[in-house]
C-alpha cells in the first residue's frame, strides 16, 4: 500500500520457503530505490520466527547510510518485547500502530525540540 | 506446621499464554521454602507439611480441617507467597496473649500468607472457604510484622527482592563467593575472560557467561545457565537452565528457558521460535550426583515440588510430612 509520501508493506510472517523469497523480494525491492521511508507492518505476524530475524535484520541492513528509512510497526506487545529482545529497535524506530508510523517525523521532530529546549534550559540554569 | 507452595500463575490473555513465575524458583541461589524452613526449625517444631495447592486455597483448607481431625492442635500455616524476616516465636506469643482462634501476620501492604491456627478455626475452616474469612470473623487484631518483607508472586516483585539482597537491604544473602563489591558467583561458574560482569550482580553456580557478554547491574543469573557470546542480561532473572542466544538484550525482564517476561510491555513471549532462548536439559551427571547424595529434608522437600512449573490446576498436591 501507498499513501502519499510512505510505503506500507505487511508483514505476515514467513510461511515456507516460497512465502519467505516473496516476501523477502517485495522488502528489500522497496528499499533498494531512494525515496520516502518504508514502514514494515509487523501487526498480522503472530510471532517471529529466525528467519523473520534474520529478513527485518537484512531490512535495516539494507537501509543503512543511505537516504532512506525503514520503520517498524510492532502491533503486539510480544512481537514489540522480541524486537527489543534482538536490539532490532534499538537500529530502527519500532511503533505500535501504523498510525504513530504515520506520524513519525513530526513527532521525533517534536522530541527533538523539547530536548533542545531542555538542553537549553539546564544550560541557563549552569550558566 | 503446614507450607503451602502456590501454583504459578496462568495467565490467558491474548499475549499471555504461558504461566512465567512460580514462588518456587531459586532467587540468588536461596530457596524460599528452605528459609521459611529454616525458621520454623528454631522455633523448636518438628513436624511439618507440604502441600501445592490452587491459589483460592479451596482445597488445601478441607485439608487442613482434615488435619484437625487428627488432633492437631494449633498449626502454623505458611504460604510461600512472600518472603519475611519474621520472628515466628513473636507471632506464637502473641497469638497466645491475644487469646484468639486465629492470628494472621501483616504488613503495610496487608496479609503476609502467615497465620497461626487454633482447633476451633481449623473445625471451623471445614465450612469456610478462607483461612482470611475465619480470620476476619474472629474479630481480632492481626499480627502487625514491621520488618523486613516482600511479596514473590509475580516477577516484578522477584526483581525487588533480588535488588535489595544484591543490596545488602535485607539478610538474605547470594548463594555464592563474593568476589567483589556486590557481586557474587557460584560454584564452577565459567566466565569468559572478555565477558563483563557489572555490580550489583549474581551468577549462579554452573552457569556459563560467553565472550562479549555482559551482565549487570541487577541482574541475577541462577544456576546451570549458558548466557551466549555478546548478549546483555541487565535489571533482569534469569532462571535455572535457560540458555539465552548470543547477541540478545535482556533488559528489566524474566527468562524461564524459552520464555521471557518483560516488566516494561506487561507480555510474555515465546524465544524458541525464533532461536533466541531455551531450557537446557539437565546433566546426566549432575542428576547422577544429587541422587547419590544423602537424602536429606530439603531434597525431599524439593521433589515434593518437582511439579511447580505445570499450569495451575484444580487438583491440589498431597501432603507431604517432613521431620525437622
Amino acid at each position: 500500500m501507498k499513501t502519499a509520501d510512505r510505503t506500507i508493506l505487511p508483514f505476515p510472517g514467513s510461511s515456507g520457503t516460497a512465502g519467505l523469497r516473496g516476501l523477502r523480494k517485495t522488502l528489500l525491492d522497496a528499499l533498494r530505490v531512494s525515496g520516502p521511508p518504508v514502514i514494515v507492518d509487523l501487526s498480522s505476524c503472530g510471532t517471529l520466527n529466525h528467519e523473520d530475524i534474520d529478513l527485518l535484520l537484512e531490512c535495516v541492513a539494507q537501509v543503512t547510510g543511505r537516504d532512506i528509512h525503514v520503520l517498524f510497526v510492532a502491533g503486539s506487545r510480544v512481537t514489540r518485547v522480541l524486537l527489543d529482545v534482538t536490539r532490532i529497535s534499538s537500529l530502527a524506530p519500532v511503533f505500535n500502530s501504523v498510525k504513530e508510523a504515520l506520524a513519525y517525523p513530526q513527532v521525533a521532530a517534536e522530541k527533538d525540540s523539547e530536548a533542545r529546549r531542555a538542553s537549553q534550559t539546564q544550560g541557563l540554569w549552569s550558566a | 506446621m503446614a507450607l503451602q507452595g502456590p501454583q504459578p500463575h496462568n495467565r490467558a490473555t491474548r499475549e499471555n499464554l504461558q504461566p512465567r513465575y512460580s514462588s518456587r524458583k531459586p532467587i540468588l541461589g536461596n530457596d524460599i521454602l528452605q528459609l521459611w524452613m529454616e525458621r520454623v526449625r528454631k522455633l523448636g517444631v518438628r513436624n511439618l507439611w507440604l502441600t501445592s495447592a490452587p491459589r483460592d486455597g479451596s482445597e488445601a483448607c478441607s485439608a487442613l480441617a482434615a488435619l484437625a481431625r487428627q488432633g492437631v492442635e494449633r498449626l502454623l500455616v505458611i504460604k510461600l507467597k512472600s518472603y519475611a524476616e519474621m520472628d515466628l516465636a513473636d507471632l506464637v506469643r502473641f497469638h497466645c496473649e491475644s487469646r484468639s482462634s486465629v492470628t494472621e501476620a501483616h504488613d503495610a501492604r496487608g496479609q503476609l500468607g502467615v497465620s497461626l491456627l487454633d482447633k476451633l478455626a481449623l473445625d471451623r475452616m471445614g465450612t469456610e472457604r478462607e483461612s482470611s474469612r475465619a480470620a476476619t470473623d474472629d474479630g481480632r487484631p492481626p499480627y502487625q510484622f514491621n520488618g523486613y518483607a516482600k511479596r514473590i508472586l509475580s516477577a516484578s516483585e522477584r526483581q525487588e527482592l533480588v535488588g535489595d539482597v544484591l543490596t545488602g537491604a535485607c539478610a538474605m544473602r547470594p548463594l555464592g563467593t563474593q568476589v567483589r563489591e556486590q557481586v557474587w558467583i557460584g560454584e564452577g561458574v565459567n566466565l569468559a575472560d572478555s565477558a563483563r560482569v557489572i555490580g550489583p550482580t549474581y551468577i549462579g553456580a554452573h552457569t556459563t557467561v560467553r565472550a562479549g557478554a555482559t551482565v549487570g547491574p541487577f541482574a541475577s543469573v541462577e544456576h546451570d545457565c549458558v548466557v551466549d557470546c555478546g548478549t546483555t542480561v541487565e535489571r533482569s532473572t534469569v532462571l535455572p537452565y535457560t540458555y539465552l542466544a548470543p547477541g540478545l538484550l535482556i533488559r528489566q525482564g524474566l527468562v524461564d528457558g524459552g520464555y521471557l517476561e518483560d516488566l516494561n510491555w506487561g507480555a510474555v513471549a515465546d524465544l524458541q521460535p525464533a532461536g533466541l532462548g531455551s531450557r537446557i536439559l539437565q546433566r546426566k551427571a549432575r542428576k547422577q550426583a544429587f541422587s547419590e547424595a544423602p537424602v536429606d529434608v530439603f531434597s525431599r522437600a524439593a521433589s515434593a515440588f518437582a511439579c511447580d512449573f505445570v499450569p495451575s490446576s484444580t487438583t491440589a498436591q498431597p501432603w507431604l510430612q517432613v521431620q525437622l
